[in-house]
């Protein structure tokens, strides 16, 4: 216990460059309990993106459906059997949808949009209204009209309470439009769906496209981990019945994998800092021996033996790791924490994206992972950086003869 | 029975023709309560000799024997825990650690040494040395006739069968040389510990009870009693 605190204390007798070998250590660690955070976080929001907003855990569509931005042909539509019935029922939730292309039509402008015909009783049993927040009433019935996302109604200078037209292709492929109000602007907090979504009822839809058929079934499992053995278990039923799985690990494949090469150029980048700072430490560390040449003889004078000046020299490097740790990680977990619990909403920043047409079906509303492993590991990294980093100028220091040593000047 | 047998040390430096002998066969007895200087000029072999003593460096040749334990064969952790035990160490200028108060200094001897009694210990031997009220002090808060009594201390306080002064007064003006070597002749004569100088300092002399005089690494005079001092170098 007494090296500790000696070693402490050395520590703090030159806290100018005690302070600047830790710097390195700080921001990154800073850096990377942040980074993690918000990639965590995002990773978090893309995969919340397609299970709350587009596709639940696990959903059929027809085979060789096209997944192409606005494309949704009518021409073949789900026909569940009892056995797929019987394995949906067996689920937590479930609801199907019919997606359909429309046109709306506004004081002489028109826009394209995709059209989401919903079941009033069981959609918000699989998709998430927790982020929704609208002007006006989710319509429940036919006469109630559509909710319309709130980039495609300013686009149209749609408000709540105006009529709008809704021009499609029926099942059959005639063209049919009639006019519905607006029964409320929607912030879904999914910007692809707020840029090119309107929400009806199935009673409307009925109407409008001339069909009670879907090409949506959606399904909330308990666990949305369990996703290979829902599958395993529906391959079979969806076979025999016409159908293609989606899961939600096959959607978000693509931008995961994204996130996973951010991922890993976080951590080269705070790699290369913390191998930086570890040249700092073990520089610093050093200098110390050789500046306390004395104190060391005397140390082994008084009794103290290679190991523990071995011991001193590792526990000043690793204290030095672990303060320059957790100076990182605290504001790094505050940020991780805050952001945790009160997300961010990066919607501004998409809508762009999202009004040139990209498919970025992930929700808008960020928050950040925040985990004991998140904060723990990179305090395990920078104490053992650190205690590494010692590890030469401990050995330098431990291997003085203490006859000279001792009357070093 | 003696604390220190010094039996045919050798203690070279280089080979061939730049060798030196800067310990040459020297043998001694080191009585218990003993108040002995090694005197000589620079590069007798006085510290040399204190050193292979103090188990601060290994002879070249020949045996030390510390309480009667020889030390030949013992390795590092043994020779610390034998120098934690047995031997107390005043060095010329003074060697307190900076960053801890004259108390911690005391103290560390007896973590290093495994010995109780603690702060309390470490604070009444302050007060013995003339400390009392400056145990927060640092080093550089000191004079340096105080830091050497803290040393004086730390030597002590984990009760040694041997303290090891080298030019313990070189760095002391001569109130102060005057009043260490008084504090430490008074522990030797009240608690019986054994002191050995090395010196240039013909006070310590005056006041040594036994003068070993070297020359070229060896002894070449070595006086007991009262008046040792007389002709020494």
């Amino acid at each position: 216990m007494f090296l500790f605190r000696l070693a402490l204390k050395n520590l703090l007798r030159s806290k100018r460059r005690t302070l600047l070998a830790s710097a390195a250590v700080v921001v990154g660690i800073f850096y990377l309990v942040v980074g993690q955070a918000f990639i965590g976080g995002f990773e978090e929001s893309i995969i919340r993106g397609a299970t709350d907003a587009t596709l639940g855990h696990v959903a059929l569509q027809p085979k060789d459906y096209p997944d192409e931005p606005l494309t949704f042909p009518l021409d073949e539509l789900l026909a569940p059997d009892e056995a797929t019935l019987s394995w949906l029922n067996e689920q937590k939730a479930w609801t199907s949808r019919l997606n359909f292309q429309v046109t709306l039509v506004h004081e002489g402008e028109s826009l394209r949009a995709q059209g989401i015909a919903f079941d009033p009783a069981t959609d918000s049993k699989v998709f998430s209204r927790a982020t929704w927040t609208s002007d006006g009433e989710e319509p429940k019935t036919a006469a109630d009209g559509i909710f319309v996302g709130h980039m495609l109604a300013k686009n149209l200078e749609l408000e709540k309470g105006q009529s709008v037209v809704l021009q499609v292709r029926t099942e059959a492929g005639a063209i049919n439009a009639m006019p519905v109000p607006v029964a409320g602007i929607l912030s879904s907090g999914n910007p692809m769906l707020d840029a090119m979504a309107i929400f009806l009822t199935k009673d409307l839809a009925k109407e409008l496209v001339r069909t009670e058929g879907v090409n949506a079934i959606n399904v909330l499992l308990s666990d949305r981990d369990d996703v290979d053995e829902a599958v395993a278990e529906l391959a079979p039923i969806a076979e025999t019945a016409g159908m293609d799985i989606i899961t939600w690990v096959e959607e978000t494949a693509e931008l995961l994998a994204l996130q996973q090469l951010r991922r890993t150029m976080l951590n080269v980048l705070v790699g290369m800092l913390l191998l930086m700072s570890s040249m700092a430490i073990a520089n610093t560390i050093l200098m110390a021996a050789h500046e306390r040449v004395r104190e060391i003889g005397t140390l082994r004078a008084m009794g103290l033996s290679r190991r523990g000046v071995l011991g001193l020299f590792l526990a000043e490097g690793s204290l030095m790791g672990a303060v320059a740790g957790l100076a990182g990680a605290a504001p790094g977990a505050f940020i991780a924490w805050k952001y945790s619990i009160e997300p961010i909403d990066f919607g501004k920043l998409m809508e762009d994206q999202a009004q040139a047409g990209a498919a970025i079906s992930f929700s808008s509303f960020v928050y950040t992972e925040f985990s004991v492993p998140i904060v723990v590991v990179p305090l395990v990294i920078s104490f053992f950086v650190a205690l590494v980093a010692s590890i030469y100028p401990a050995i330098t220091a431990s291997a003085m003869e203490p006859a000279d040593a001792v009357r070093a000047e | 029975m003696p604390i220190c047998e010094v039996k045919n040390v050798t203690k070279t430096y280089g080979e061939g023709v730049a060798q030196v002998h800067a310990v040459n066969d020297v043998s001694l007895v080191i009585d218990n309560g003993e108040f002995t200087a090694f005197v000589g000029p620079s590069g007798s072999g006085k510290t040399t000799l204190l050193n292979q003593i103090g188990c601060l460096d290994r002879p070249t040749g020949g045996q030390v024997l510390i309480d009667g334990v020889s030390t030949d064969n013992l390795g590092d952790k043994a020779l610390s825990v034998l120098r934690a035990d047995k031997i107390g160490f005043i060095f010329q200028s003074f060697n307190l650690i900076p960053v801890l108060t004259a108390l911690e200094n005391v103290e560390l001897a007896l973590q290093l040494s495994g010995t109780g009694g603690g702060r309390e210990k470490a604070a009444k031997l302050l007060a013995d040395v003339g400390l009392a009220g400056m145990e927060d002090r640092r080093p550089n808060q000191l004079s340096g006739g105080q830091q050497q009594r803290v040393a004086v201390a730390r030597a002590l306080v984990k009760e040694p069968s041997l303290i090891i002064a080298d030019e313990p007064t070189a760095n002391l003006d001569s109130e102060s040389g005057e009043n260490a070597l008084q504090l430490m002749k008074d522990l030797n004569e009240r608690l019986g510990v054994t002191f050995l100088f090395s010196t240039h300092d013909q006070l310590v002399m005056d006041h040594a009870k036994r003068i070993v005089v070297l020359k070229d690494g060896k002894v070449v005079e070595d006086k007991v009693g009262a008046g040792a001092a007389t002709g020494a170098v």
